[in-house]
């Protein structure tokens, strides 16, 4: 059965009052703003960039900020403006993997358990409960211990811990829905499994999906640059976040600019994100709540 | 902490009295606080075999010999010594009175025993068991056929004699660490966690791993002092942390790794009670051939060591704290050769050589990492950019934890790695009989060439200095000239000393044992 | 309630069983031959390897290794490091094994009520500009990740001010940050959590009924109010503590605290993972008590429901 809402607006039609809600949602406008500043950024970082993020320069060493270099440079001379724009690029590649990949996965599962159920609802879900079962940062870095450092062992790393999510919400969505009349019209009127699947649960349970994955943006975000920071996620050259900071808290005494700014853009970036998807998730689909 | 405020009585009483009044009153004792930046790798002398533990256990164990502040070798458990004739052996006088930490007195049978646990196959015996490679019957215990060294003879309690089966000249100035041979009946196999069994000026007291290593003051010590109650090395993993501990007098004496120098030049306050001294360390780019197939070609080694510019390392990584190494032998060590030349920055003819040798551009080179450890993050990085943009060599960098990165070197494990031997004796020939010489297991990239195996062969038996040290430059030249590897830098050694700390010895050597240290 | 709770007692045991298989499976995938690296200098001693094989029962079939494996890790032994020749796993995360939990209750024990004190506020003066301002600072402390607020936190603190000390563990000073950092997020969590289930049971019968009897707001609020938000955000704690000891990872890490977190981050540099493992699932079945204490707890408040889903 359906929960109705306990608080919060009653959902009516959607499109009809969505967007002056929105713009009256101090938070989710604060939070969109910020998003798109920063997916400008991550799009156009090698174009925005002033410096080649990767050069070397011996004689630049932890210029300080002002100057030729905007934001100063690191303990190699390199450019800290540059690596804070390509930075951006790289989380948002990152999120964007893990999002796609947890989303397909995460859908395609749910809906397999909650609308067959039997022997396969229970090995997903039981596979879900043990993925539970563990800190997610913890199983994460017992993933990337296993898999050695780099891009693509953070991405499996953040995908593994983040489908079952998806996954339980999907399937209990699905559960909800089944017994609806219009798919039980659906079935009655011989539509195969997978059609009903993809034309009648699919589009019914999107927002909340939606708003589930937004939501989760800025936690794999910080998931990421936390690996980096702790030198298991992504690796140099590749200028991240995480590990940016690693290095800029080891010379924050001497020249505190490399950890501050960056520190900064994670931060702004990452509330940006939570800000937008609690602003979503109020307007689209009260019933979650705080995960 | 003042001078009166000492307990009079503590330098007469026992280790375990030291260590109780520590813990009760930790500010009336005098405790030398300094760092180390990861844990010992071990505390016992057997398998002692990396720098860390060395800072440690030169505290508590002793050889014949040691150093002083000039870097001289100056006599310690042996008083004097003699070459036989036929240069095949020497007979060692101990110094009487000598106690161990365990209370008996030092003599023959400890020297003896300890050789025997370097060699015995069970005790997995580090760096001071190569030292006795050349010992008469050495092999028989290594091959497990017996536990009796043939070749070390106990005359009478101050007198051993130790015989060759080739010549070894340096033999009484390695650095031993002996120990006493009641020590495993005492303690056990595992004893090193829990007595103390050498003859220096402290003795090992706890081993909080992760937190600090213990050492009180030996009050029955031979030599000078100690004239402090305890030293605890704190383990303190982050430079910049050790330095900020410094300035906020929770560290006395602080050895500076390389990423906080910068600080210390840069702050007047902690310049003014910083020391400096050159390591007696070689620094090189160890280059793999059995693991990297390019790197079997010279042309290529040439190329990578000339592609990168030694000096904007020293200025831009060092803070100018080093200087360019021409060979490996460094300044200030017997046998240095002053008349090699640092390797030049020519990217143009290192393109060109790599193009000879069939890789134009870097094309065809097979990926490879360049590794080491946290605190070389930055000469990786360096190293990598260099080699890609001037050879366009597909190199990546991989930061790996120094305890594994040093058995996987030794296990000739690692492909390209920058890293340094700091020199146990001044002699040069520690630096090439144990990172170039082919048997050496520190040799590390596994360069070999027979040519310099038998200087390094004939140079042992060679008691003439200069002769020997003739040996060494013929030696290094075939080495430096085949690009066997490439030298890199000398790095300045800088240390922090509180005003109210005095006779801390940093010499070429690192710090020498802390028994000539005062605090006021 | 009995039946319940052994219920979910035996629910544990494919859990933690699959956790133990997992690491063992981990264990075995890890690239590398452990025995090699220990053996360094001595690789071409055969006999040596035999013996330390044998030491490290890595000469037995996979089926065996296995099962020693799960019967060791019943007995507390989680096998020898591999870092540490021949080391007992348990000796080495033996001596910072409290480490983590007492710095992970501590920061429990101070956010639990500042996230109700803050939640509680912002609900009651709900959409005023203290509660537009809560939010906002609710959403910047789940936001802002531990080690960035770190830098921002070490600049200030101990380097301009110098009131604490940079580093290190030992001392209540030497506490303070670390401990703060771990206190926002939750905090805030906590907080935001809070302002919801306010806002819900401010607007129930219950509290109508107690604010028309004629109570004074104070203790509508702070008597009956706050006691049934209670209930609900004690479920929440096994989620919370979740995040606090992986919080411990990334905070001891940082100020070099002696604890099993950062010793886990040593020990995967350190290729040790024996005793990664050991850690991970130490820290997987203390977060699985804590979750089966709550769902107990929560049942015997609460008999009408049982728990099933934490997470969704």
């Amino acid at each position: 059965m359906r929960q109705v809402p306990v608080i919060g607006p009653i959902r009516r039609g959607l499109q009809s009052d969505f967007a002056l809600r929105f713009r009256r949602s101090r938070n989710a406008m604060i939070g969109s703003v910020l998003v798109s500043i920063v997916l400008v950024v991550a799009i156009f970082a090698p174009w925005l960039a002033p410096y080649d993020y990767e050069q070397i320069n011996m004689l630049a060493i932890w210029r300080p900020p002002g100057g030729e270099h905007l934001l100063g440079t690191d303990a190699l001379g390199r450019d800290v403006f540059s690596r804070i724009l390509i930075g951006a690029r790289v989380s948002l590649t990152v999120a964007g993997s893990v999002l796609a990949i947890t989303l397909t996965i995460g859908v395609t599962l749910g809906m397999i358990a909650g609308y067959f159920g039997g022997w396969a609802e229970t090995i997903i879900m039981r596979t879900v409960d043990i993925i539970f079962a563990f800190p997610e940062l913890i199983l994460a870095i017992l993933v990337a211990a296993v898999l050695g450092t780099g891009t693509t062992t953070v991405i499996i790393a953040l995908s593994l811990v983040w489908w079952p999510g998806i996954a339980r919400l999907t399937r209990s969505l699905v559960l909800s829905l089944r017994e609806e009349m219009f798919v039980d019209a659906a079935i009655a009127s011989g539509t195969r499994s997978w059609r009903i699947l993809l034309r009648h649960l699919l589009p019914n349970i999107a927002s909340p999906i939606i708003v589930r994955a937004s939501v989760g943006v800025g936690f794999i975000i910080m998931a990421e640059a936390t690996l980096s920071f702790l030198g298991i996620g992504v690796q140099e050259p590749t200028p991240t976040w995480g590990g940016m900071i690693r290095d800029g808290l080891a010379a924050l005494r001497t020249d505190p600019h490399l950890a501050l700014f960056t520190s900064l853009a994670l931060a702004i970036t990452i509330i940006g994100f939570n800000l937008l998807g609690d602003g979503l998730r109020d307007l689209l689909d009260p019933k979650v709540r705080d995960q | 902490m003042k001078i009166s405020n000492r307990i009079s009585g503590l330098k007469a009483g026992s280790a375990l009295v030291t260590v109780l009044v520590l813990a009760a009153s930790a500010a009336q004792a005098q405790t030398l606080r300094t760092n180390i930046n990861a844990d010992p790798a071990m505390v016992d002398p057997i398998t002692y075999s990396e720098l860390i533990a060395g800072d440690v256990i030169g505290n508590i164990y002793e050889g014949f010999t040691a150093i002083n502040e000039a870097g001289d070798v100056i006599p310690a458990l042996a008083e004097s010594w003699d070459a036989h004739d036929d240069n095949l052996g020497f007979t060692f006088h101990l110094r009487p009175g000598v106690t161990t930490h365990l209370g008996n007195e030092f003599t023959a049978d400890d020297v003896k025993y300890t050789f025997e646990a370097l060699l015995n196959p069970e005790n997995q015996g580090g760096l001071n068991a190569r030292y006795l490679a050349t010992v008469v019957g050495a092999q028989a215990i290594t091959d497990g056929d017996t536990t009796d060294l043939e070749g070390v003879r106990v005359i009478d309690d101050y007198t051993v004699e130790v015989r060759f089966n080739e010549p070894d000249v340096l033999f009484p100035i390695y650095p031993f660490y002996f120990m006493d041979d009641d020590a495993v009946e005492t303690a056990g196999d595992e004893w090193y966690l829990e007595i103390s069994a050498g003859t220096g000026p402290f003795v090992f007291e706890t081993w909080d791993r992760g937190q600090r290593v213990l050492l009180s003051a030996n009050t029955d010590y031979w030599g000078e002092g100690p004239y402090i109650d305890a030293v605890e090395f704190v383990i303190v993993p982050s430079g910049d942390t050790a330095v900020s501990m410094f300035e906020a007098c929770e560290l006395d004496v602080v050895y500076a790794d390389a990423a906080s120098i910068r600080r210390i030049l840069q702050t007047p306050e902690l310049a003014e009670q910083s020391i400096q001294a050159p390591a007696a360390q070689i620094r090189y780019l160890g280059m793999n051939q059995n693991l990297y197939e390019p790197f079997q070609d010279e042309r290529v080694r040439e190329a990578v060591c000339i592609a990168f510019d030694r000096q904007a390392m020293i200025d831009g990584l060092y803070e100018g704290a080093a200087f360019p190494l021409a060979g490996q032998v460094t300044p200030g060590v017997a046998g240095f050769n002053a008349n090699l030349e640092p390797m030049p920055y020519d990217p143009d003819r290192a393109q060109a050589l790599l193009a000879e040798a069939g890789y134009p551009g870097g094309e065809g080179l097979p990926p490879i990492n360049i590794t080491s450890t946290e605190p070389n993050r930055n000469d990786i990085l360096y190293f990598a950019s260099q080699l890609q943009q001037v050879l366009g060599m597909p190199v990546e960098v991989e930061i790996v934890e120094r305890g594994s990165h040093i058995r996987n070197m030794n296990a000739g494990e690692v492909a390209f790695f920058p890293w340094g031997w700091s020199a146990g004796y001044p002699d040069g020939l520690y630096f090439l009989s144990q990172v170039w010489y082919g048997p050496s297991p520190y040799n590390r990239s596994r360069w070999q060439n027979d040519q310099f195996d038998a200087l390094i062969d004939q140079a042992r038996a060679t008691a003439d200095n200069e002769a020997r040290y003739a040996l060494y430059n013929q030696a290094e030249e075939i080495l430096i000239g085949e690009y066997g590897t490439c030298p890199t830098t000398v790095r300045m050694q800088v240390a922090l000393v509180k005003p109210e700390v005095e006779g801390v010895r940093l010499t070429p050597f690192r710090f020498l044992p802390f028994n000539t240290v005062r605090m006021n | 309630m009995l039946r319940y709770g052994v219920g979910r007692l035996l629910g544990l045991i494919p859990v933690l069983l699959a956790a133990v298989i997992l690491t063992f499976l981990a264990n075995q995938a890890v690239p590398g031959d452990p025995i090699t690296g220990l053996l360094s200098d001595q690789s071409g001693d055969a006999a040596l390897e035999a013996r330390l094989r044998a030491a490290y029962g890595l000469d037995r079939p996979l089926w065996q290794q296995f099962v020693d494996y799960i019967l060791g890790v019943l007995q507390g032994d989680f096998g020898l490091s591999f870092r540490f020749a021949q080391m007992p796993v348990i000796d080495i995360i033996g001596e910072g094994l409290l480490i983590s939990p007492v710095l992970a209750l501590s920061a429990l024990a101070i956010a639990f009520p500042l996230g109700m004190l803050l939640g509680t506020i912002a609900a009651i003066r709900q959409n005023s500009w203290v509660d537009t301002s809560i939010i906002l600072v609710l959403v910047a402390g789940i936001s802002v990740p531990n080690f960035a607020l770190a830098s921002f936190l070490v600049y200030i603190f101990a380097f301009q001010l110098d009131w604490v000390p940079v580093a290190g563990w030992g001392s209540f000073s030497q506490a303070v940050i670390p401990i703060t950092l771990l206190v926002v997020p939750t905090s805030a969590y906590i907080a935001r959590l809070n302002r919801t289930y306010m806002l819900e049971v401010l607007r129930t019968d219950y509290i109508r009924t107690a604010r028309a009897k004629g109570l004074r707001e104070k203790i509508v609020i702070w008597r009956h109010a706050v006691r049934n938000t209670l209930v609900p955000l004690l479920t929440t704690v096994g989620i919370i503590l979740g995040g606090l000891l992986s919080g411990t990872f990334v905070v001891e890490t940082i100020f070099n605290i002696p604890g099993l977190g950062s010793l886990a981050i040593q020990a995967i540099f350190a290729r040790d993972y024996p005793v990664t493992m050991a850690i991970v699932l130490l820290f997987t079945v203390f977060y699985a008590g804590i979750n089966l204490i709550v769902d107990l707890l929560y049942s015997a408040i609460d008999p009408r429901i049982r728990l099933g889903d934490r997470t969704a």
